[in-house]
């Protein structure tokens, strides 16, 4: 009997040897950062659905880079899909599209200021005033209207002609008293907003599917669509970059690539007289150009480059690898003549870029 | 000829405890069971699991999906409670998990994996695995393994009625009753489950923080919510309709007709900050399964055939309400698939040492997938999606050979072509010997070749899907030992248990990654090492008497590696564990029965998941391990008119707070309590 007791007490300890807690990263602990002066934010948008988008912020002074500063320095995540980010009134305003949010940051703590909630599935902000501020959204035929200073939902801006199930509506620039937007999934127009009506007041067709928008010194729009794709009910074309006259709100000239050519992410350099784009290669041409060079700007390096932007003060060119998507992403740093000067990982898709 | 040999043992303690499904009376004497003395032909070499049916009559709540999870060791990867659960074998993919229901294969032909919370473990009466090459002698394509379920005409004799009825936390109902007849020549079965819940269960959200706001709307404090598990609630209906006919003279005639209609909210993430009241996720599917066999049996052939029908319905609607009552839809996504199934197999014993099989199938899809409603350039409508058939042809032949009692040769030559694609030939050989009679130890192997045809959405999806895809393929071996003995001192107890070896390589996976146009599109692209070992154990002893006590455990140790090319020079991921495979992962239950009271624990393990291919530790790029608990009291009780049956389940004992994927909250300490009636209606025989 007593080695049967013996036998029940070790198998009974062996079961309570099984139990455990989680051993959970996360703790309250928060990181105070002051990183006053100039730098790059990078949202990286992490895996749509589960949640691990972060902030990644660059001192082009020191190389340095600080990941998931957003998390470190408030103690939550920042969310699913980090699309875009905008720096207005001293704040860094995050557009976290599946997290229906746009939080807004200290730039130089990273600390957490405010947030808009119940957004559809917010794609980028516009400020128009201190009180007013637009932010396009995919899957719903509205452009949000909200007011930053309160952080609130103030009202909508309705797009004509398009459905919740196909809305889309992207990146916005400004000339005098009216904002541009491209319409980007299922789309093929530019529309002007009329920013003291809150109202489409026009719009204007290009080809299918406009990814981005830019407005250069000379006050000419800048497009570029990716033409969809084969077996698309939309249509299926061959890519072209736009000039757009902002005043005539008219297509001034159109460069069209070659079918299955997948061309995205127009931008300028600070002085707003150079686009950048990506073609599997990075390109670049004057925006006074007439013709797109024959060689690109830095040449694909065997992967599929996701982000591009351009050091406003000196014309450094930052390209972001996404690799295979799963994986901390790298950023490369290159000079306006195109030598590479640095290159640092960040956190999972890394998409769009912010200068401070 | 079987040679028999009794002992005095309790392996069969499955037929010392009658689940609450069985209508005979309960008895816990141990029993006096057959011991093969020669295994069974047909499963020379084979590494197979197989589910008692105390495993699976379990409760009425549990899905298969709850069953693995307890009783072996593949991962289940789970998003939440009643929410997609998948299984993966030996650090594969979910769509590398073949899977049969009555013979008939019920992966999604569109995704190529099967949602195992929508198989409620009731309606399974047989389940078994069978790990890696072993699958091969059922179907292609399983690089990592199949599952196996079945339902069996096996009934009590005359009428018989049973009515489960369980209530627990988070206002869940489940609801499931049984009618069976049963005579010399009839074998009739009708079952229904109807589960629902709310499903809002709390937790605690590490992802957010809530504000605590001044009047200026200035941050003044900061705290991790409290929450309930929001867009979760679900109602899962199904009936399942089995009528079968022997004639007694060898033939045998069986239908089955399984009809699931389930309606589910798709849980938010905890990094959502949508209020829940204006959106609405929701998935709901119709789905009708058919199986009719005919099965004529002679002292040494068996001829079978098969002809099923598989209908699937699913609509995924994504709206939010624009306005106070006004809902828009954002997303209405629909598919419909049609399946035609046809099989006939022949099995032939010509002579003791020999064992001849061979096999045909044949899956004709028919597949319309509508994902999205645009609105054309010229302001037309249109619906983007793909309306695409595949026929897949499946075919085998096995010759099993035991040249002499302890040693056993099987051969497998397996052929099949999707589309108009045929794979290359795909050949599996088994061995395995009887080492030693006492302990029944026994050493098995085997290699095999492997492929598996990419999925409908692989190709066809709009926008995305990618026609130039290759099948991913491998070879796989393992070899391993298992023993099973028994004895009678101290006490009476038995012991089994088996390890196993595992090494396969897979070429050309497929993967979905992000395009510079904004949608996913699959490419081949890795090659994966996956190797490793599993391990099994089965204590069962009486100490004292009347008290039984039952242990079953399983371990599996899982690295699978990414042995591809970098994918561009700074890729970290080749030589790294695949993501959301668990390198270590265990499961264990223990039951003891005394009289008419049983009492079961379960565990279950998972080492931590990477989450990114370069296994990086970053706040979001593990999820760390977990243990989870369960624990059911069950009592039965005897009444001149009804047989009585309480059970009171406890789920995640020790209130672990944790995650199976990121930002998909799980529930903490939850209970649910049953009650069976089963009326009696005179003698009944079985």
């Amino acid at each position: 009997m007593t080695r049967k007791l013996l036998l029940f007490s070790v198998l009974f300890l062996a079961v309570l040897s099984l139990t455990g807690c989680m051993e959970w990263d996360y703790d309250n602990d928060t990181e105070n950062f002051d990183t006053a002066g100039s730098g790059l934010f990078i949202c990286n948008e992490g895996n749509f659905q589960y949640g691990n988008a972060t902030l990644s912020y660059y001192n082009p002074a020191t190389n340095q880079v600080l990941n998931e500063v957003f998390f470190r320095a408030n103690g939550m995540k920042l969310g699913d899909v980090a699309q875009s980010m905008s720096i207005y009134d001293n704040k860094g305003w995050i557009v976290v599209n599946n997290s229906h949010v746009i939080f807004a940051i200290d730039i130089n703590t990273f600390k957490e200021a405010g947030r808009i909630e119940n957004l559809t599935s917010p794609r980028y902000i516009h400020f128009i005033n201190e009180n007013k501020a637009y932010v396009t959204q995919l899957w719903d035929n509205r452009i949000f209207i909200v007011n930053p200073e309160k952080y609130e939902i103030t009202g909508y801006i309705r797009v004509p002609d398009m459905t919740m199930e196909s809305g889309s509506t992207e990146q916005m620039v400004q000339y005098g008293k009216y904002v541009y937007c491209n319409c980007w999934s299922y789309q093929n127009r530019i529309i002007k907003i009329d920013t003291e009506t809150d109202q489409v007041v026009g719009e204007l067709k290009v080809g299918i599917q406009p990814t981005s928008l830019v407005l250069d010194k000379y006050n000419k729009m800048w497009t570029v669509t990716d033409g969809g794709y084969e077996g698309s009910p939309y249509g299926y074309e061959a890519p072209s970059l736009y000039r757009i006259d902002a005043e005539s709100f008219t297509i001034e000239k159109q460069w069209k690539f070659k079918l299955g050519a997948a061309p995205s992410e127009v931008q300028l350099n600070g002085a707003r007289d150079k686009l950048y784009w990506i073609d599997d290669d990075i390109w670049c041409m004057d925006v006074t150009a007439d013709r797109i060079p024959a060689r690109p700007f830095l040449e694909y390096r065997d992967t599929k480059y996701y982000g591009l932007t351009v050091n406003p003060a000196n014309g450094e060119v930052y390209v972001a690898d996404a690799i295979d998507y799963q994986q901390q992403g790298m950023i490369y740093r290159y000079s306006p003549e195109g030598k590479l000067i640095d290159e640092f990982y960040v956190g999972i898709t890394p998409g769009a870029f912010c200068w401070k | 000829m079987i040679m028999k040999k009794t002992v005095l043992a309790i392996m069969a303690l499955g037929l010392a405890i009658q689940a609450v499904a069985q209508t005979s009376p309960r008895a816990n004497n141990l029993r006096e069971v057959v011991v093969w003395g020669r295994r069974p032909m047909k499963d020379i070499g084979v590494q197979k699991t197989t589910f008692d049916s105390i495993a699976l009559k379990e409760n009425i709540a549990l899905s298969m999906a709850d069953i693995l999870t307890f009783n072996s060791s593949v991962f289940v990867k789970s998003y939440g409670r009643a929410t997609l659960s998948t299984v993966a074998f030996r650090g594969t993919s979910p769509s590398h998990t073949q899977v049969t229901w009555n013979g008939m294969r019920i992966n999604n032909p569109m995704l190529g994996m099967t949602d195992f919370s929508t198989i409620p473990s009731y309606f399974i009466d047989q389940a078994s695995l069978l790990h890696g090459t072993s699958s091969v002698n059922e179907a292609g394509g399983g690089l990592g393994g199949l599952v196996k379920l079945g339902t069996t005409p096996d009934v009590a004799r005359g009428i018989n009625l049973q009515y489960v009825q369980g209530i627990g936390s988070f206002s869940t109902f489940d609801e499931f009753a049984r009618f069976t007849y049963g005579s010399e020549h009839w074998h009739i079965s009708s079952r229904i489950v109807y589960s629902s819940s709310p499903n809002d269960y709390k937790y605690i959200n590490h992802d957010k923080k809530v504000n605590i706001y001044d009047d200026d709307k200035n941050i003044i404090g900061q705290y991790h919510p409290t929450e309930r598990n929001r867009s979760g609630a679900y109602k899962d209906f199904h009936a399942l309709q089995e009528v079968y006919y022997n004639t007694t003279k060898g033939d045998r005639f069986g239908l089955n007709a399984w009809y699931i209609n389930s309606n589910r909210e798709l849980p938010m993430l905890t990094t959502d900050y949508g209020n829940e009241r204006n959106f609405e996720n929701r998935q709901r599917e119709h789905t009708f399964r058919s199986v009719l066999s005919w099965d004529h049996l002679r002292h040494n052939l068996k001829i079978a055939a098969k002809g099923g029908y598989i209908y699937t319905w699913m609509a995924y609607d994504y709206r939010r309400e624009v306005s106070e009552n006004n809902w828009s839809t954002m997303t209405r996504s629909r598919s419909r698939v049609n399946t035609f199934f046809g099989q006939a197999e022949g099995e032939y014993n010509p002579t003791e040492k020999w064992y001849l099989t061979a096999n045909v199938s044949a899956h004709q899809h028919l597949v319309r997938s509508e994902d999205k409603n645009i609105i054309l350039q010229d302001g037309d409508k249109a619906i983007v999606g793909y309306d695409k058939g595949r026929i897949e042809l499946s075919g085998s032949a096995s010759a099993k050979w035991q040249p002499v009692n302890p040693l056993g040769l099987s051969l497998v030559v397996r052929q099949e072509m999707f589309g108009n694609t045929w794979a290359p030939l795909i050949p599996a050989f088994f061995i395995d010997g009887l080492l030693s009679r006492k302990g029944n130890l026994m050493l098995k192997a085997s290699v095999s070749r492997n492929h598996k045809f990419p999925t409908l959405n692989d190709l066809y999806f709009l926008p995305g899907g990618n026609p130039d895809l290759k099948s991913e393929h491998g070879w796989t071996y393992d070899a391993g030992a298992s023993f099973d003995t028994g004895g009678t001192k101290p006490f009476p107890f038995s012991i089994g248990g088996s390890l196993t070896w595992f090494d396969s390589r897979i070429d050309d996976w497929i993967i979905w990654l992000p395009t510079t146009k904004g949608f996913f599109s699959p490419r081949n692209v890795k090659k994966v090492h996956a190797y490793g070992i599993e391990g099994k154990l089965n204590v069962a002893f009486e100490p004292f008497k009347g008290w039984i006590f039952d242990l079953n455990g399983s371990y599996s140790w899982t690295p699978s590696i990414n042995e591809g090319e970098k994918m561009s020079p700074a890729d970290q991921s080749p030589g790294k564990q695949l993501p959301y495979v668990p390198k270590h992962s265990a499961s264990l239950t223990g039951r003891l029965t005394w009289r008419s009271w049983s009492f079961l624990y379960k565990w279950a393990y998972y080492s931590e998941r990477f989450t990114m291919s370069s296994n990086d530790y970053t706040i979001t790029g593990h999820l760390p391990k977990y243990y989870m608990s369960n624990i059911s009291l069950e009592k039965a009780l005897s009444f001149k008119p009804v047989d009585l049956q309480l059970k009171l389940a406890v789920n995640n004992l020790f209130n672990e707070d944790y995650l199976s994927v990121l930002s998909r909250p799980m529930p903490g300490i939850n209970f649910e309590f049953f009650i069976g009636i089963t009326p009696k209606f005179g003698n009944k025989k079985r």
